[in-house]
């Protein structure tokens, strides 16, 4: 009992902290630009290339991909930072010298980023609502929510497996901005999957955001919670996988790194 | 029970060299290291550098794996049951890098906190505490990349003492500190020492050495040379006093003169601006003292004293330097 209080404490701590962290870089005024501004930015170029080589009438693919796409932000972006900045402050063995349960401390490090991601999605719907015309009138915005958390969730997973991957790169932004841009492509925020070959699509179902992508797409258009919890379901079970994974990496990275006594060089 | 009990520790480094040829080149950090520290003793750990004082001081804290031998730590095995040693140790490795610039000391002082399973109410109470033992009252709430470096080794000692540890490693702790800041250092680690803390410290100060630990393991090439306390070391060179001469610029072939006389054991020179201290060590005494001065004879003298030998002086002898 009282391990589990020591641990959640412990888990709440690097959540607060990663996020202060975070508002020390950017400051609180830069931070709200970038959260109000970024999803516009990315909508705008999105929306007005996919609309302008397809049809006006494809609008609402554009908006919603894209708006949920920007989860990836923090997802990617923010997870892997709050992991691999230990390696470049040189607090990894301090931070392994402590007695610390490394799954409180590991996933503490996501949390707030679960947080930001999805304020990040709901700001972008806004600009959706705004600016292109989304009628979100037939749509069950808490399944919308929901459906966002659970798809913010997992990105952060695979967010979690990139940063354990900074642990051991020293090209941490590099791999960043390729999985950003891959995700980007394979997620079918801006093409439809049914477009792709076979193989592109099996990476796609591999991958995060793709059915949160697709859930929200039929929900905006008026499909119930009910008939899109199937994709719900599965879009949670890759995140939990892909934490999983980033864990035992982590895991992993520790031990390995004792062994061969690279815990301070890469 | 001894606080820590190292036996036959070894570690080997393989390191990957050439990016296209690659081949492996194993590194001998540690040989073969043993001693033991009693409860609340202060111990040195001295040797050159690359002597394998930290790759010591990392497994001892459970942060690298021996190659072979073991180590106990508070009486628990560094790594069948590491963590039941992490939380009795604590450990500083010199320097400023190991928190979080970003954030506040408080702040880092609060997540190590909750790293260490610390209690929440009784942190509220030490951090503060500790900041002032540290002397960086009403600077907690400044970000740490806006601290000197002596401000950051001070803060690295209060979050040492978080989860007021038994026993503690600092590996070169005062490296950096200017003169005054070194001093109030030694005081705290002598502080600590009177709170029955056992500490194992490692420093290339000799004079820090001598005034703080109660016994010295002087290390060199992965091996312990002579383990004593400092009086005891000192007897190494007893039979030794140091002509210390003081010389502005000194040509180098008269130095070599010095070193090359008969009855000159070893000579070792501190550099200051304009001038050097030549440290002559030499059984003879004061006789020795015309032999040097002819040597050097045509240089700019200063200062010619004869003293009794130094830790420093044994150290040197010890670690075989004509430093
Ligand atoms: N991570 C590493 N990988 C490969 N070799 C290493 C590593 N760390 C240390 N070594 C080697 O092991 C030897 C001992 O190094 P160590 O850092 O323990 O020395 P030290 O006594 O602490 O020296 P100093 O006084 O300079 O701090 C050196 O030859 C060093 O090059
Ligand atoms: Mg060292």
């Amino acid at each position: 009992m009282h391990t589990l209080v020591v641990n959640i404490r412990l888990f709440w701590q690097g959540t607060l902290l990663s996020y202060i962290a975070l508002f020390h870089w950017l400051r609180p005024v830069t931070y709200t630009a970038s959260k109000i501004l970024m999803p516009l930015a990315q909508m705008m170029f999105f929306v007005l290339l996919g609309t302008y080589a397809t049809s006006a009438s494809n609008i609402n693919f554009y908006v919603i991909g894209n708006a949920v796409q920007i989860t990836a932000v923090s997802g990617i972006f923010g997870v892997t930072m709050s992991i691999g900045n230990d390696r470049s402050m040189g607090t990894l063995p301090y931070l392994f010298g402590t007695p610390a349960n490394r799954f409180a401390l590991f996933f503490g490090r996501a949390f707030m980023h679960v947080i930001d991601g999805a304020l990040g999605v709901v700001i972008a719907f806004m600009w959706g609502v705004l600016l292109f015309n989304l009628d979100l009138s037939n749509t069950d915005l808490s399944a919308l929510g929901l459906t966002i958390l659970v798809t913010t969730f997992s990105t952060c997973a695979l967010g979690l497996l990139m940063g354990c991957l900074s642990l051991i790169t020293a090209n941490v932004m590099f791999i960043n901005n390729t999985v950003y841009f891959l995700l980007l492509i394979f997620s079918g925020a801006n093409v439809a999957l049914d477009k792709f070959p076979l193989w592109m699509q099996t990476i796609s179902n591999l991958l995060p955001l793709t059915r949160g992508i697709a859930a929200s797409r039929l929900l905006v258009a008026g499909s119930s919670l009910e008939s899109i919890s199937p994709l719900l379901w599965q879009e949670l079970l890759i995140g939990v996988v892909y934490g999983i994974i980033g864990y035992f990496m982590f895991a992993a990275f520790e031990t390995v790194a004792k062994r061969r006594g690279t815990l301070e060089t890469v | 029970m001894d606080a820590i009990e190292v036996n036959h520790l070894h570690r080997v480094y393989r390191a990957v060299i050439g990016v296209i040829r690659r081949s492996i080149k194993e590194v001998v950090a540690v040989g073969d290291i043993s001693f033991a520290v009693g409860q609340g003793e202060l111990f040195g750990l001295l040797g050159p550098n690359g002597a394998g004082k930290t790759t010591t001081v990392k497994m001892l804290t459970t942060l690298l794996i021996p190659t072979s031998g073991d180590a106990r730590v508070g009486g628990f095995d560094v790594v069948k049951q590491a963590n039941e040693v992490r939380k009795r140790i604590g450990f500083i490795f010199g320097g400023e890098r190991g928190l979080y610039w970003r954030l506040s000391g408080n702040d880092n002082l609060r997540y190590f906190a909750s790293l260490y399973g610390v209690d929440p109410d009784i942190s509220k109470k030490r951090i503060p505490a500790l900041l002032e033992m540290v002397g960086l009252t009403g600077r907690g709430n400044e970000k740490v990349g806006g601290y000197s470096r002596g401000m950051k080794q001070r803060l690295h000692v209060a979050r040492t003492l978080l989860h007021d540890p038994d026993i503690l490693f600092l590996d070169e702790p005062t490296i950096g500190l200017d003169p005054v800041g070194a001093r109030e250092f030694r005081q705290v680690i002598l502080d600590l020492q009177s709170q029955k803390k056992t500490i194992l410290l490692t420093t290339h100060y000799m004079f820090e050495a001598d005034m703080l630990c109660n016994r010295i393991a002087v290390i060199n090439q992965g091996g312990v040379i002579a383990l004593d306390t400092p009086s005891g070391l000192k007897k190494h060179v007893s039979d030794l006093s140091v002509v210390e001469v003081e010389t502005f610029g000194a040509a180098s072939e008269a130095i070599e003169k010095v070193r090359a006389l008969s009855f000159v054991d070893s000579v070792s020179i501190e550099e200051h601006d304009q001038r050097q201290l030549l440290m002559v060590q030499t059984q003879r005494g004061a006789e020795a003292v015309p032999e040097v001065l002819a040597a050097l004879d045509g240089q700019r003298l200063g200062r010619v004293v004869v003293r009794e030998p130094t830790l420093e002086d044994a150290y040197v002898r010890l670690v075989g330097g004509n430093a």
